[in-house]
């Protein structure tokens, strides 16, 4: 038979008097007109006085204003409505003048006829948790200010922009008229007896001339984009075959060393920009012209299938390496060019926004064997058939 | 959003007057709760929350328009048109004392007579004028809702993410009468504590019952004197309760004077 023993161990009985009295927190009670009737010596202790000198105190005598007056407005009401409040935060003022932060629990206490008979009050120290809270307060209000930095710095860098690119259209805009009297200049000297030297020198002239009117028009055009105009497009049932070929003539005239041979088989219009078109090629055959092997000829096709319209300009030389590849159609990428020629890496760019205008796309694909850009865009059937 | 909706409008009773209670800084509308159903048989009572307390709409505070009590008033003026309301009561707790007053100078022939409960016209000292606050005692209270907001933010603001649709957070709605959103808070304590409405007071035309309590540190009996003798037309009754919010701590006492006013 077993004797199941009480497991407690022997020792001292818990003594509630001084549980009250030294507790690990202030308590007080509070009689129905507000006055303090009853304190512990953990809170006596804190607030730096003996318990005696609180008595017949009201909670608020211990508060600062700001404590006070939202006691009054605000705990208070709260006590009364619901018989109790939790975690409210107040500083007490010490005996010493100084601020003891603690948070504090409250309850009613009734009677069984409803009759209030005391409120107590628990208190904790909050010294460490306030510091805390403030230190996530002024962290906020350092991120605020950040945010709010940042934001001003953001604006002043869009305005900047704003402003490089209304300069970039300006600037486009005035170098077409100088470069229009250069252009009618070398005309007139043409229609003069020249030697051969000089005609020479009218060649190279024009050659520049229609080569920096390109260049205008890609600045023109990219400014205008990122201004957000867009790209503008006069679209129209029309022929485009004799604009492509007025864009290769134009170069074969211009890069009199160098092979194009074009294979255009268009029958019918296409709704499309014809100027642009003409653009975009323009820019891919300039493009080729700058980076292709210059003894490999380049090549311009042009013709319709299965409702696509197809561009392709195909030259030799080095591929473009991959990584390359990616950025090809950014603004302002450059490769590495051969010829010396200097351009603003904005001819790709713009014929690959011409081909999004109109709904269609510019790919490459380039290896060894050859480097090709192919532009396609769906052709309505409707205009096929004319 | 209909005035009615933006102030979270009660109306409740079948009188042919109306009593409208508007509540203090602090809490919400729930504060006359042992107070204004004593009225609904005689009177159809209107209660509402000032925007930026309570169940107010806080998407329509707007920090110029209630940057002076003038904007409040302008708002009670409202829901009185809207409500068609002449000749009726108008009962006003703490900062809304002034706020009746400012709204019966606006549009007099909205309330027949006020009754003003712990009212303050100032709370700043100035030379003869007790208040009952220096300066910089407000300064003060005002700087401690700036760099220890988060001590009453972290009591107050989270009614604004309570939400009656999820009964399981219901835990959460203890204590939501008296919260509101710190940003509003601060901005209303400084439009109640700095205000100074005592020019006002002697234009009011209307019939007023000024309640005080004894022992009020927020508007001393002293302060509820001096409002008392400014009116016009006006009588001063002194409660037998302690603090700021007879309405909570002697319901009976105010709901008698209010009768026998009325």
């Amino acid at each position: 038979m077993m004797i199941v023993a009480s497991t407690a161990a022997p020792g001292p009985t818990e003594d509630l008097d001084d549980l009250y009295e030294n507790a690990p927190c202030g308590y007080l009670s509070i009689q129905p007109d507000g006055r303090i009737v009853k304190v512990n010596r953990t809170l006596a202790n804190w607030m730096g006085v003996p318990a005696q000198q609180l008595l017949g105190k009201r909670l608020r005598d211990l508060l600062n204003t700001a404590g006070r007056i939202f006691y009054e407005t605000h705990f208070a009401p709260l006590l009364r409505m619901q018989g109790y409040f939790n975690e409210v935060a107040l500083d007490l003022i010490k005996a010493d003048g100084t601020k003891l932060p603690v948070l504090a629990n409250s309850m009613e206490r009734r009677a069984e006829d409803g009759t209030l008979l005391f409120t107590r009050v628990t208190l904790f120290q909050a010294v460490e948790r306030r510091r805390y809270e403030r230190e996530l307060v002024d962290a906020r209000a350092a991120a605020d200010a950040a945010g709010a930095a940042m934001q001003t710095e953001l604006d002043t860098e869009r305005q900047d922009a704003e402003l490089r690119e209304q300069f970039i259209a300006v600037l486009g805009h005035d170098l077409r008229n100088p470069l229009a009297s250069i252009n009618a200049a070398a005309r007139l000297l043409r229609k003069e007896p020249q030697n051969d030297k000089a005609i020479e020198l009218l060649d190279l002239m024009q050659g520049s001339v229609s080569r920096m009117s390109g260049l205008i028009d890609n600045v023109l055009d990219f400014a205008r984009g990122r201004l957000g105009g867009g790209m503008g497009l006069n679209r129209a049932v029309q022929p485009l075959e004799p604009v492509l070929t007025q864009v290769v003539e134009e170069l074969r005239s211009i890069y009199l060393g160098r092979k194009i041979n074009a294979m255009f088989k268009l029958e019918t219009n296409i709704d499309c920009d014809v100027g642009r078109i003409g653009q975009l090629t323009s820019n891919l055959i300039a493009n080729a012209l700058a980076y292709g092997a210059p003894k490999e000829p380049i090549r311009v096709s042009a013709s319709i299938s299965d409702g696509l319209l197809e561009i392709w300009i195909a030259n030799g030389g080095d591929p473009i390496p991959a990584e390359a590849q990616e950025s090809l159609f950014l603004p302002f990428f450059r490769g590495e060019r051969k010829s010396g020629r200097e351009g603003l890496g904005l001819g790709l760019h713009i014929a690959s926004e011409i081909a999004r205008a109109h709904g269609g796309e510019l790919v490459v694909r380039s290896d060894p064997m050859e480097t090709r850009f192919t532009f396609t865009m769906p052709v309505a059937s409707k205009t096929a058939d004319i | 959003m209909s005035v009615i909706e933006r102030n979270h409008v009660q109306t409740r009773g079948g009188g042919s007057r109306a009593m409208v209670f508007a509540h203090g800084f602090g809490c919400d509308q729930n504060m006359w709760r042992f107070v204004a159903p004593a009225f609904e048989g005689d009177f159809r009572t209107v209660l509402f929350d000032h925007v930026g307390a309570g169940r107010s709409d806080l998407a329509a505070y707007d920090a110029v328009k209630y940057g002076s009590l003038s904007g409040y008033a302008d708002d009670l003026v409202e829901i009185g048109r809207e409500l068609g309301l002449r000749g009726g009561v108008f009962v006003g707790h703490s900062v809304s004392a002034m706020i009746g007053v400012l709204a019966s100078l606006k549009a007099p022939e909205m309330f027949e007579s006020l009754v003003l409960v712990g009212p303050s016209p100032r709370y700043i000292d100035d030379g003869e004028y007790i208040g009952g606050f220096t300066a910089t005692e407000i300064d003060e209270l005002l700087a401690s809702l700036d760099d220890n907001h988060m001590g009453w933010s972290a009591t107050m603001a989270p009614v604004i993410m309570s939400n009656p649709d999820r009964p399981e957070l219901s835990d959460e709605l203890t204590n939501s009468f008296c919260r509101t959103d710190p940003e509003i808070a601060k901005a209303f304590a400084k439009v109640t504590f700095t205000s100074d409405n005592r020019a006002d007071l002697p234009k009011v035309t209307a019939r007023t019952l000024v309640l005080q309590c004894r022992d009020d540190i927020i508007a001393s009996e002293e302060v509820g004197r001096y409002v008392n003798e400014q009116l016009p037309n006006s009588q001063l009754v002194v409660l037998e309760a302690s603090g700021h919010c007879p309405n909570l701590s002697a319901p009976q006492q105010v709901v008698a004077a209010i009768r026998d006013f009325v």
